[in-house]
């Protein structure tokens, strides 16, 4: 029959291979497989010759070593030291083959031999020796061990022990905690005449009344003021302690009015538009009799806010948009047809499947809702409120899809990162619930988080140049929410960060009045997590090459409020804004033509609404990377994310293609215009005629913001072998599901297949 | 100051002289603002939508790069700008076209020996459509005079759209109409009519036809080697009337024998050579089916020829036989006499199907999808409705038989042998598409005109039935989109490596556009002897005369020259994605992505805008330095440019 190897590499050198017959020669001493711990942290159980699967279809390529369990993470140690599976994207914190426990999905042991399988959860018994464990990750990694040469009383102590810890009980058991508590006495003396991190991170945490401030100042938001009538969390226990208010909103006011809403949350200011409309979330008010008052005492605030006095218009978003469960269950179904089901058997239908499981219709929904919104706001000047019950879920999801859509200081990097932090993290989205990071009800479970993620890498595939930041950079932040070390994703509500980390302060001896950002920091200091280099991943080079002057900060100066950035916003008002316009004449001048005459007869287009006409003109004219973005919402033009979903699945990587490729090219131009613009710079630099030329790398090579490097012409351009559709992640490693390269060939596999596709993750024994 | 203000200038700005609506126009993703430049090729199929006249009037013309300036508007003109020889042959004022994006909109037809020209002034920018007649599939009378007076008529394209028109009742019932004009001229072939290449004068810098040779391209192969000879056995296109004069064949097979073969070979379509791995000498050899008939016939002199096939490569005692058709398909073919290779009468062959259907099921599919896309895409079901045209089901078949052939010939350093029933569908797919991911030749420009030109149309395959041009017969059973699937599946493959092909996207769709256009002669006729005997190469201008005249509108600035770099593509639905660019391209409303390759041909720009500064200020120290030679102890370093090759 016809077979294919795997991954077989298809490069051909005419040279002899170098060095490689040195390194197979050369016997490694048998070594100690020592795990690599982070401070704090401790081996729980630990087994000896376990073997990790490569390739479902034969064993050759698998991996031998130990496997741990420590209070952070599973860890597997190769014997062999040099072992294939190598990361292009080196993780400060974990190893190649480490999952932290918080990104375990599922625990699986199975007993071949005698046909037993069992889901394990915490503090369960397990009562058969297990042959394997495989561990479904939140990830979307699936890793599979085996056991055959482990004792099976070792094998199943680890088992036991990964289950147990893998979902706590409580959040203060969370490995961050007892990490960041010895990181911080233990960086302490680095810190002493050093800047503070607050200054280095450059995201604002808007924890602050000035990052506040600046966000109104930015956006010209001049009737709206910052407000502390929360401090201390007195009125509302998930909204931030200072929030953006109508100037014409007494603090009293709204203390009184904040009794009518859901959990107290009152109406929260997100965004000016240059025309001055605002964007507004809030919950639903709780008592029906109050509502049409309490509503008119909001919409008349905002009203006055507006310079125009613009009406105010509310979105329901509980009404038109899929719910969390919804969401979920969406996700659970792309999850399982993407990584979990056989590879050749769910191509057969894939296209159907990826529609049944309603995915790309909730994205769908998301980005075109935001867009009806931005409609308002842009093309109706008028002030927007989104609404929700809770305030906590599809507002966050809408208010910042918005945002991206109409403000390109929000597609910057720190921009971007401010954006998460406002709409999501102090505006108290449940990330500790919606995570299920603890163990607790899975009700609670919604991937709200990663499908704006998935929506705004909707957006950059379809604008490739107006975002700071690439696929690898959403993907890697995905990634984070499951890595319990920050505080981004650890919490449901500032409240309960601020009293958590309260007492983590209190019990690790940290200075009162001590910054929290310094003691537990964000994500948002990639440097704990990346090298610098690896960060150069996160850089758009189409983005970056346009020159960095609205690029390098997110402060006040850089984003232009002038018309000229803002002149797209001048197309989409109503014609009655326009009036004496070219388009306000067209339209004098065919009213009565023969045109308008056959048009209400036979346009299959005369039902155009205000907002279709909107879009309309929008899509008619060349994009301004720099202004709004809309969009294309045609089903056809939105696709799976690839990068995401696909990753770790060996048989659908491409070896030496993917837009990576692309990408690197394009690098590369960049990194040589850089060089060009630093070595002018040089030039400028020195007067006339004194000093020595510059050279012509020099210490810039470690400034430099692009991956991938530029060759010179000496070089030979050889492929990277490491380039994939996957890159900078690999699926080496990852549990396949069926042939490689995508021919059907025999239907192979071993035990392993056979409860592969019955398995579902809901499935519990 | 002064840096970030050219970098400004470099920047996403585009030319003011072009017309924003203009971009409306953008059919293809491939970019926008390139289109001004791109010589108006793919005006040729310009689509519904507002145009000015400056962007699509000076047609086919080379490198009218600074037309938009110098070309004065034209609006006020109803005709269009005619090609060299073109003629205006009927004009019609106040006719209706029902635009399906836009509405219905009135104005002037034109009907030229190449085009129906429709423009609307109503409009500003003025409505233009400029529609090749070769691309029109049908043309039909919609209903009888309605009430008011109207004739209404409707155009069915080859190009994924139709078109509906109206106009008045004439009263002078013995004139024709416009539509009875062009109906003359959209089938020249059932008119008695010359194709409309045949009239096209236009000279270009380079000749296509010289592009390729098949003795060079051999020669480039390495052949003659001690295995494989040049023949010239059918010279005169004795031995097969479909194949090229110039075949590569076994050495120790002698012409007499190969005649012999031919008669086992369905059409005389004898296994030839079409690619040789330059290492391990493992072959892609094509051919068509066994005359086995249901009696399991033999040909000794045909087990020999494979036996030959197999032994003219050391590194494997094996052969592959790939038969593109589902098995059972293959059985059925035995009723007609034809049939696949037994595995007894052919020792040490492997026979597999690679179940890609016949042109019956893919011109159904090909029908399907434009039902699906056209003119509108359903908000619901869009995937499912995609997935029941079965369309990206059959690319997916016919990459995957292509990538078993490379893989068995890269990896396994096996020859193969490749056929279907007659070898010139199926066959030529395959066989291109596993040469295109095994050598990096075909992925250059001008190495696939020589793919398309070799396996394409000097094997034979029938682009004159399989596209119908000029006759009017749109229901002909032979018509089918067999070569619009190979341009399919390459367009694939560019998106799974997009920096391993020289060419764009917009490449791909001017060949689709001008395999209708009629405009030159490259497709016309069905076989190389045809195309000899109508002296097509002397009659016509190549499409490839024009494309080579101005690559840079269709060069992937991406591209990365790897040699020996193999393509293993995946073939799975979950990299397969519609062609977006082709089959959507009509809706103005389908805007495409924006794209990556503008952004970097403005960044390449300002890279050499970067150098030039450093290399004028670098004289300008050195000049320095030599005037003050005093410091002659410090050579001024000379610093080498930046990599500047692309």
């Amino acid at each position: 029959m016809f077979s294919v190897k795997p991954m077989k590499p298809t490069f051909k050198s005419y040279l002899p291979p170098v060095q490689t017959d040195v390194k197979k020669t050369f016997e490694p001493p048998i070594k100690k497989l020592e795990p690599k711990l982070l401070q704090g942290e401790i081996v729980v159980n630990e087994v000896n010759f376990v073997r990790k699967c490569i390739s479902a279809e034969s064993s050759q390529d698998d991996l031998w070593g130990k496997l741990i369990c420590t209070n952070f993470k599973v860890s597997f140690i190769p014997q062999d030291a040099s072992s294939k599976q190598k990361s292009q994207l080196s993780h400060l914190l974990l190893g190649d083959h480490d999952i932290p426990l918080t990104c375990l999905e599922q625990v699986v042991t199975v007993n071949d031999t005698k046909g037993k399988k069992k889901v394990l959860g915490s503090n369960q018994k397990l009562k058969f020796n297990p042959t394997e464990l495989i561990l479904y990750c939140k990830d979307l990694r699936i890793i599979r061990f085996c056991f055959g040469e482990a004792g099976p009383e070792g094998a199943k102590k680890v088992c036991l022990a990964i289950a147990h810890y893998s979902h706590p009980a409580d959040l203060q058991l969370l490995f961050g905690f007892e990490y960041q508590g010895r990181r911080y006495h233990e960086s302490k003396g680095e810190r002493v005449n050093g800047s503070t991190p607050r200054e280095g991170l450059r995201t604002p945490i808007f924890d602050r009344p000035s990052d506040l401030d600046r966000e109104i100042k930015r956006t010209g938001a001049s009737e709206w003021r910052v407000c502390s009538v929360n401090e201390g969390f007195a009125i509302s226990q998930s909204l931030p302690e200072y929030i953006v208010v109508p100037v014409s909103l007494a603090d009293e006011d709204l203390k009184k009015y904040s009794v009518f809403f859901t959990d107290q949350r009152i109406p929260l200011w997100c965004w000016n538009h240059p025309n001055g409309s605002a964007l507004v979330r809030m919950a639903v008010i709780s008592d029906p009799l109050q509502q049409r008052r309490i509503d008119q005492k909001v919409f008349t605030a905002i009203t006055k806010s507006h310079p125009q006095r613009s009406e105010v218009l509310r979105s329901d978003l509980d009404k038109c948009l899929p719910n969390i469960q919804d969401i979920q269950s969406g996700f659970v179904k792309v999850r399982q047809i993407c990584v979990i089901d056989h590879f050749e058997e769910s191509d057969e239908r894939w296209f159907s499947s990826i529609e049944n499981s309603r995915w790309l219709e909730y994205v769908r929904a998301f980005l075109k809702h935001s867009a009806e919104i931005v409609y308002q706001l842009d093309g109706k000047n008028a002030s927007v409120i989104l609404q929700e019950e809770e305030d906590r879920d599809l507002n966050c999801v809408v208010s910042s899809l918005v945002q991206l859509m109409l403000d390109p200081h929000y597609r910057s990097l720190v921009g971007f990162q401010s954006l998460v932090q406002k709409e999501w993290v102090m505006a108290g989205h449940r990330f500790l619930d919606r995570c299920t990071t603890l163990k607790k009800n899975d009700k609670e479970e919604s991937p709200l988080f990663l499908l704006f993620l998935d929506c705004v890498s909707q957006m950059m595939s379809q604008y490739p140049a107006a975002f700071e930041f690439t696929e690898s950079y959403l993907t890697v932040l995905s990634d984070s929410m499951w890595i319990p070390l920050f505080s981004t994703f650890l919490f449901n509500s500032s409240k309960q960060q601020a009293k958590h980390l309260m007492d983590f302060a209190k019990n690790k001896a940290i200075p009162h009045g001590e910054d929290q950002v310094v003691y537990f920091p964000p994500v948002w200091d990639w440097s704990q997590q990346f090298s610098p280099k690896d960060q150069t991943l996160f850089n758009n080079p189409m983005y970056v090459g346009k020159g960095a002057a609205c690029v390098q900060n997110g402060e006040v100066k850089t984003f232009r409020r002038t018309k000229k950035a803002y002149s797209h916003t001048l197309r989409g008002m109503p014609a009655s804004l326009r009036n004496g316009t070219k388009v306000g004449e067209d339209t004098l001048t065919r009213r009565g033509s023969l045109l308008s005459e056959l048009r209400s007869d036979f346009s299959p287009v005369k039902d155009e609404s205000p907002s279709e006409r909107f879009f309309r003109d929008w899509f008619s004219r060349p994009a301004d990377q720099q202004g709004l973005l809309i969009p294309l919402l045609v089903p056809s033009h939105l696709a799976l994310w690839k990068l995401y979903f696909l990753r770790w699945v060996p048989e659908a990587c491409i070896p030496k293609g993917g837009p990576i490729t692309a990408y690197r090219k394009l690098s590369q131009l960049v990194d040589e215009i850089e060089i060009l613009q630093n070595r002018l710079r040089q030039y400028k630099g020195r007067g006339p005629g004194n000093g020595p030329l510059p050279s012509p790398s020099g210490p810039l090579s470690d400034q430099r913001r692009m991956y991938f490097k530029a060759s010179s012409p000496h070089d030979p351009p050889s492929p990277s072998d490491v380039l994939t559709s996957s890159f900078p992640f690999s699926p080496t490693g990852n549990l396949c599901r069926g042939g490689s390269h995508g021919t059907p060939i025999s239907k192979f596999l071993n035990g392993a297949r056979i409860w592969l596709s019955t398995e579902t993750l809901n499935d519990t024994v | 100051m002064e840096k970030s203000g050219s970098i400004d200038s470099l920047g996403s700005k585009r030319s003011s002289s072009r017309q924003p609506s203009v971009d409306s126009l953008s059919s293809t993703s491939t970019s926008r603002s390139d289109r001004s430049a791109q010589a108006k090729a793919a005006s040729a199929m310009s689509c519904d939508s507002g145009a000015t006249p400056t962007e699509l009037s000076p047609e086919l013309r080379v490198k009218p790069k600074t037309a938009a300036k110098q070309v004065p508007r034209d609006s006020d003109k109803e005709e269009p700008q005619l090609l060299p020889n073109e003629t205006v042959h009927d004009m019609a004022q106040d006719v209706t076209y029902f635009c399906p994006f836009i509405g219905a909109m009135r104005g002037t037809v034109t009907v030229t020996n190449y085009r129906l020209f429709f423009r609307c002034m109503d409009r500003e920018p003025s409505f233009v459509l400029d529609l090749p007649l070769g691309v029109v599939s049908r043309v039909e009378k919609i209903g009888s005079a309605s009430s008011r007076g109207d004739v209404s008529y409707g155009l069915v394209c080859k190009d994924m759209r139709n078109l509906r028109f109206a106009h008045k009742q004439l009263e002078d019932t013995l004139r024709k109409s416009i539509f009875e004009v062009l109906v003359k001229f959209a089938f020249p072939v059932s008119n008695g009519l010359q194709i409309f290449a045949c009239e096209y004068g236009q000279v270009f810098p380079e000749n296509g036809w010289k592009v390729y040779d098949a003795v060079s391209e051999y020669k480039r192969q390495g052949i003659p080697n001690e295995s494989w000879r040049v023949t010239k056995v059918n010279d005169h296109y004795e031995v097969c009337d479909t194949y090229p004069s110039t075949l590569a064949v076994p050495v120790n097979i002698p012409d007499e024998e190969l005649k012999r073969v031919a008669a086992f070979r369905a059409k005389g379509r004898i296994p030839v050579l079409s690619w040789i791995h330059p290492e391990s000498q493992a072959t892609v050899t094509r051919c068509s089916q066994p005359m086995v008939g249901v009696n399991g016939k033999r040909s000794k002199e045909d087990e020999k020829y494979l036996q030959a096939i197999m032994d003219a490569n050391a590194q494997s005692h094996k052969l592959f036989i790939f038969d593109a058709r589902p098995s059972v398909n293959a059985a059925a073919n035995k009723m007609k006499g034809g049939g696949y290779e037994s595995e007894d009468a052919y020792q040490n062959a492997e026979l597999v199907f690679l179940d890609i259907h016949n042109i019956h099921v893919m011109r159904e599919s090909l029908r399907k999808l434009k039902d699906v896309v056209y003119p509108n895409i359903e908000d619901s079901h869009w995937l499912s409705n995609l997935e029941s045209t079965h369309w990206l089901e059959h690319i997916k078949l016919i990459l995957a038989g292509a990538l078993r052939i490379a893989d068995k010939v890269e990896s396994g350093k096996t020859s193969v042998v490749v056929h279907c029933s007659d070898g010139w569908d199926r066959t030529g797919q395959l066989t291109s598409l596993a040469m295109l991911m095994l050598d990096a030749h075909y992925r250059t420009i001008r190495g696939f005109e020589v793919l398309l030109e070799k396996e394409w149309l000097s094997f034979g395959h029938r682009f004159q039935l399989r596209v119908g041009h000029g006759d009017k017969n749109h229901t002909d059973a032979d018509r089918s989109p067999v070569f619009i699937q190979f341009i399919d599946c390459v367009w694939q493959l560019t998106r799974q490596f997009p920096a391993a092909f020289e060419f764009n996207e917009n490449f791909l769709v001017t060949i689709l556009d001008h395999l209708y256009s009629c405009l030159f002669g490259t497709f016309l006729c069905n076989s190389e002897q045809q195309r000899l005997k109508e002296e097509i190469p002397k009659r016509t201008v190549s499409l490839w005369s024009y494309i080579n005249s101005q690559l840079e509108d269709f060069t992937n600035p991406l591209y990365v020259n790897y040699t020996n770099h193999v393509l293993f593509p995946v073939v799975s639905l979950r990299h397969l994605e519609l062609w977006v660019g082709y089959y959507i391209r009509w809706n103005p409303r389908m805007r495409p992505q924006e794209p990556v390759h503008q952004r970097y041909k403005e960044l390449l720009a300002k890279r050499a805008e970067l150098q030039k500064r450093v290399d004028d200020l670098q004289r300008e120290v050195t000049n320095r330095s030599a005037s003050s030679s005093e410091r002659a102890g410090s050579p001024t370093r000379s610093i080498t440019p930046v990599q500047t090759f692309v």
